[in-house]
């Protein structure tokens, strides 16, 4: 099960599982928002090398306008998987606890 | 656990049903879940997206061990394709020099506790491990 809309904050929220066979899905929601944008990792609960795929192409069409993707309450297995990708390197990350 | 799945990224759910009902028959520890989730779907996805000269279904089996779990999957009919080789992913590049490609497999060997790789008679079979502290 994977979810993605804007929340009450005007922040993309996703939750569930973001997997190959959601990426499609994401991809077609991300490629709608301009700009700054700030993506709630609240309630995700995995994400492999497709959903890492989906946050590289859109962070990097936001950077082309001096735009990006910002996530924020990432867990901790997640924020694992980013820094193993070297995404902490790319994105502004914040932490669940941080 | 041993089942065979159709080559389409629609099966992945139900390889995730499949592992959770295993890792609670099999009492195995919860916290290997994502990473076996994560090195399954990741091997799966490159036979499918890779392997294309067969339509045969690509067989998982899993076995409970000491302190963990060894997977194995296995495509038919294919050519030979070592993912236990290192990966040449630059996860320094600069994010106009990034790309997602590679990455699957390079996270896969970072997961893993042991990874090994056998092809006989155009049949790749792919084995992993993962035990609770890294106990392989």
């Amino acid at each position: 099960m994977f979810e993605i809309d804007f929340n009450d904050s005007g922040n993309v929220a996703v939750s569930g599982r973001l997997d190959a066979a959601q990426a499609q899905t994401a991809q077609e929601f991300l490629d709608r928002v301009p700009g700054d944008c700030v993506v709630d990792m609240t309630g995700l609960e995995y994400i492999s090398s497709a959903g890492l795929g989906v946050l590289l192409k859109t962070h990097k069409r936001l950077m082309a306008t001096s735009g990006g993707l910002k996530l924020v309450n990432v867990n901790t297995h997640i924020n694992d998987i980013f820094r193993y990708s070297g995404f902490d390197k790319l994105f502004d990350i914040e932490t669940a606890s941080s | 656990m041993r089942k065979e799945y159709k080559r389409s990224f629609d099966e992945i759910q139900n390889i995730v049903a499949d592992t959770e009902r295993f890792f609670e028959e099999e009492n195995i520890d919860n916290s290997l879940r994502l990473k076996v989730d994560l090195s399954i779907e990741e091997l799966f996805v490159n036979m499918v997206t890779y392997d294309t000269e067969t339509n045969r279904d690509i067989l998982v089996e899993m076995t409970p061990i000491e302190n963990g779990i060894e997977v194995s999957l296995t495509d038919f009919g294919v050519e030979p394709f070592d993912p236990t080789q290192p990966r040449d992913v630059d996860i320094d590049a600069s994010l106009n020099d990034r790309s997602a490609g590679g990455l699957g497999l390079y996270l896969v060997l970072k997961m893993a506790d042991s990874i090994t790789y056998h092809y006989q008679d155009r049949t790749s079979t792919i084995t992993f491990r993962n035990c609770v502290e890294g106990n392989s």
